[in-house]
């Protein structure tokens, strides 16, 4: 069903329900993806998918309902449904819906090309077959794969709201296992298909971080200078940014509340939330609200500029929105998130960052954030994986050792930042980007 | 959901291109969730998931494609996308299927989805208030009460056609306790694979100041000192220790392409034999039961460590195929978005010979952790970590001050054969596990253990 037609279907149900002021959010993708195993495609899969979304404000309130059964009779079921859940409402938080507004940025509308599926197939074999390539060491277990998606919005509401956006793009990834001996140890890069460079080093790239761990030996625990791997300080940036949303500030959830013009972190750090940038397959001109997205300085030099307001959070405060009140997907609900968001490069390589560590530790790896890290109170511990640094250089690896510590006083210790930006795997509209960071202390626990 | 006969279609049109077995998920899913924060419903949002996945097989390839178009036509595009990336042309193969009827194990009184949401905020508001007037200290609270009913239909070229439905109901509870320099949170966040009937066995209240008192707990804690000392895990979600050390890396998925540091230890002792590790899919109204997995395998329990021999790995169709053992029950998918694979469903250690006390009494330096928070593995490597969410010190054989900030790292192999006591207080907890095929509901547990040594994360 077109989404005029859906749309025609839900405002003669709202009517019906008597339901003034509404909203409604259609959701539709495709995906094509490909990946292999040993010589040989392992599986192709494809999807079609939609939703929709119903909220509805009532009193101030409001209320959601999403399907994606599409069909006259459950659709007409949706407003019902959402009115009774804005009734169950007792927020203080004055919810409302938004008109426009006066522009917003304009997309370049790349054409989703999708490859033939045996053209697709054809390049995941010849990822798969570099890999091998790269070294005797890669071995059973190695996969690889490609992946192209396409996703559009329509966004519109009983104010007059009426946006769509659409995005696409590909990606491909390479999960390389290693064998050496009895050891057996594997790493998983990935890069978009519109970054050339960034697709020819991929199997390079990935073989050598795997063939680089063998022989890790294990670290005395202590405290240590430490660099962390950009790519690795991604994760943290993830995992903490909930910190810097204005519902958590509002709700006694982010120890940021109140520090807007205050100095968080150290001078040499600014934070940028960048919806619109460049070399992203992911451009989002709105959020879920309708509210036009802008880039953003969340942090300049160390010093707290904003926090990331929906519409309901910026009227509590007396501010503008900052077009971060996200819908994830179409079902989920008005969250407030950020886009493309990165702590900026500044002007240290990184072998001049190894040099001021002298003797220390660089993290290459860290896994569980999902348990190991606290955004309300900041306290992390994380496993993690790297090298020692010795004199100033990347030595032996290190293995099966724990980061410590709590991110409101990370920040402020950050000691240097490096010159080279890494990116984050996207999720949903969201990616984190950070280039290496230098700690001059870090609580680790090996041995 | 689809009648046999178009089934019996779908599956012939997906067969058309080759394969050898094809397969049809179809799903319809009522999930809704009503938030809180403090003593406010923040919002509920009620979302009707509904779609098919149509997958071959030919060999160990397989095509899968999957669709939310239920109409007609969008499910024959569906089985007509596999059947063309599968890439030869025959003619659409007959079909015909049997349905099976599968007993439900997990009764349910009152379908949480289909009460009203009024019900369900009062339960949550419960539950965060419990929370709140624990102690002045509590600062905030956050809730929530996930309702789901999950309703599947798989059909296969092997003539299976049957049904299952699956309700949840799940409330959780963080609190947050501060004082003038400090703040620190707790989290408790029981379910149960039945409807609203579940608070009759936990009360809301029980669940708020849980969470309330592990904050407090914190919040009066010292850090964790790091280093290698002999630990005591608790019951209940103290088992996500053998979730993450042993269980991820038996799944047939990592097991099959050579992916697993436990390929090829069928068998072998590969933990302490104190060690007797089962994945039990069918205890009724578990968190992680299920009456048939999600590509039409009756689920069953499955031993996988006996007295710390490997007897088994979690195997599902496909690694049934790549490895030539049969299917174990545990083929689970979070939707029909995702291809199944082998995955855990109740996972836990069962009891052992020691007693409690004596595992408390044995420990003249380490930790004792009272409550866990998830954790992560590299099956390959065998590589974990999970974090300690309510820690105590042990000093001579008795419990001392709690710290916090605490994880727990190692890789399986050694894990398993450093459990050294196993107590005899057997509980499990629910959890949501990660991993190729989504997000699915799992149940971790065990008896005390004492590990001998391992790593652990603090400052």
């Amino acid at each position: 069903m077109k989404f005029e037609k859906l749309k025609q279907i839900l405002d003669e149900a709202a009517k019906d329900a008597g339901i003034v002021d509404y909203e409604i959010y259609y959701q539709s993708g495709s995906s094509l993806s490909a990946d292999a195993l040993k010589d040989e495609i392992n599986s192709f899969t494809s999807s079609t998918e939609g939703g929709i979304c119903f909220r509805c404000v009532v009193d101030g309130k409001q209320g959601y309902a999403s399907s994606e059964l599409l069909t006259a009779d459950a659709l007409r079921e949706l407003p019902k449904i959402a009115l009774s859940n804005a009734k169950v409402s007792s927020s203080e938080d004055e919810m409302f819906l938004f008109a426009g507004s006066p522009s917003y940025a304009k997309v370049e509308n790349v054409q989703a090309a999708f490859p033939e599926a045996s053209a697709l197939c054809q390049s995941v074999l010849e990822l798969q077959k570099s890999l091998y390539a790269e070294s005797e060491a890669v071995g059973d277990g190695t996969q690889s794969g490609i992946a192209y998606f396409e996703d559009e919005v329509y966004l519109c509401n009983s104010k007059g709201l009426n946006l769509s956006n659409r995005v696409c793009g590909g990606f491909r990834y390479a999960d390389v296992v290693v064998r050496k001996g009895e050891e057996a140890e594997n790493s998983l890069a990935f890069a978009y298909e519109q970054d050339e460079d960034a697709c020819k080093e991929l199997a390079q790239k990935t073989v050598d971080a795997a063939c680089a761990r063998f022989g890790a030996l294990t670290v005395a625990s202590g405290k240590y200078p430490v660099v962390i791997d950009g790519k690795v300080f991604c994760d943290f940036l993830s995992a903490f940014s909930p910190i810097f949303s204005a519902k958590n500030a509002q709700k006694g959830l982010s120890r940021l509340a109140g520090k807007e013009g205050e100095s968080i972190a150290s001078p040499l750090v600014t934070i940028v939330d960048d919806p619109m940038r460049e070399g992203s397959p992911i451009k989002t001109p709105f959020d879920g609200e309708g509210v036009a997205t802008a880039r953003r300085e969340v942090v300049k030099d160390g010093v707290l500029t904003m926090l990331l307001y929906d519409l309901s959070t910026a009227k509590k405060a007396g501010v503008a929105s900052t077009g971060n009140g996200q819908k994830a997907s179409y079902a989920a609900p008005v969250l407030i998130a950020p886009y493309q968001f990165s702590i900026q490069p500044k002007n240290k390589s990184r072998e001049e960052l190894l040099a001021l560590a002298k003797d220390g530790i660089f993290v290459t790896g860290c896994k569980g954030f999902h348990a190991g890290a606290d955004a309300v109170t900041g306290d992390f511990s994380i496993e993690s994986y790297g090298f020692k640094i010795r004199d100033g250089k990347q030595a032996e690896p290190i293995k099966s050792f724990t980061i410590s510590g709590n991110v409101f006083e990370l920040f402020k210790e950050i000691g240097a930042v490096g010159n080279t930006m890494f990116w984050g795997m996207p999720s949903g509209f969201t990616a984190f980007g950070s280039p290496d960071i230098f700690l001059p202390s870090v609580s680790v626990a090996g041995e | 959901m689809i009648a046999k006969s178009f089934a019996e279609r779908l599956l012939g049109i997906a067969l058309s291109g080759g394969a050898d077995f094809a397969e049809l998920f179809c799903e319809v899913t009522k999930n809704n969730v009503v938030s809180a924060i403090g003593n406010k419903v923040e919002r509920a949002n009620d979302t009707l998931v509904s779609g098919i996945g149509i997958r071959a097989f030919k060999g160990t390839r397989t095509v899968y494609s999957s669709s939310s178009d239920l109409s007609p036509e969008g499910m024959i595009a569906c089985a007509k996308a596999v059947a063309e990336a599968m890439g030869e042309k025959t003619n659409a193969p007959s079909v015909v299927l049997t349905e099976r009827v599968f007993p439900n194990a997990h009764p349910t009184l009152f379908v949480p989805t289909d009460t009203e949401a009024k019900r369900r905020a009062d339960l949550l508001l419960t539950g965060c208030n419990a929370a709140l007037d624990y102690n002045p200290a509590i600062r905030q609270v956050t809730g929530s009460l996930l309702g789901v009913d999950h309703t599947v239909l798989v059909a296969n070229t092997e003539g299976l056609f049957a049904t299952d439905r699956k309700i949840r109901t799940r409330i959780a509870v963080s609190a947050l306790a501060a004082n003038e320099s400090d703040s620190q949170s707790g989290y408790s966040g029981p379910g149960s694979g039945c409807g609203l009937e579940f608070f009759e066995k936990v009360s809301p209240e029980s669940v708020g100041k849980e969470a309330a008192r592990q904050a407090m707990v914190n919040l009066g804690a010292t850090y964790c000192p790091a280093g290698r000392m002999t630990v005591a895990i608790e019951n209940g979600f103290g088992g996500v220790i053998f979730h993450e050390a042993c269980g991820h890396s038996l799944e047939a998925a990592a097991v099959a392409i050579g992916a697993s540091q436990m390929a090829g230890k069928l068998g072998q002792r590969i933990a302490n034999p104190k060690v007797t590790a089962v994945d039990d899919g069918t205890i009724p109204n578990a968190w992680g039961s299920i009456n048939m997995d999600d590509e039409g395998t009756p689920s069953q329990r499955n031993v996988l460590i006996e007295n710390g021999v490997l007897k088994s790995y979690l195997v599902d169709r496909l690694g049934s195929r790549r490895m030539g053992l049969p299917m174990t029950g545990s083929g689970r998918r979070q939707s029909y978005r995702f291809e199944a694979t082998s995955r855990m469903t109740n996972t836990f250690i069962e009891n052992g010979p020691d007693k409690n006390e004596d595992i408390i009494a044995s420990i003249e330096n380490g930790l004792y952790c009272k409550h866990m928070g998830g954790g992560s593995v590299n099956p390959l490597t065998g590589a974990f970590n999970f974090a300690v969410s309510e820690g105590y010190l042990v000093k001579n054989g008795k419990i001392e001050g709690a710290v916090r900030g605490a994880t727990l790292i190692g890789t399986g192999s050694e894990i398993l054969q450093n459990i050294d006591m196993v107590g005899n207080n057997l509980a499990c907890a629910e959890g949501m596990c990660g991993a190729a095929s989504g997000s699915i509901p799992t149940n971790v547990g065990q008896p005390l253990i004492r590990v001998s040594m391992i790593t652990v994360g603090g400052r």
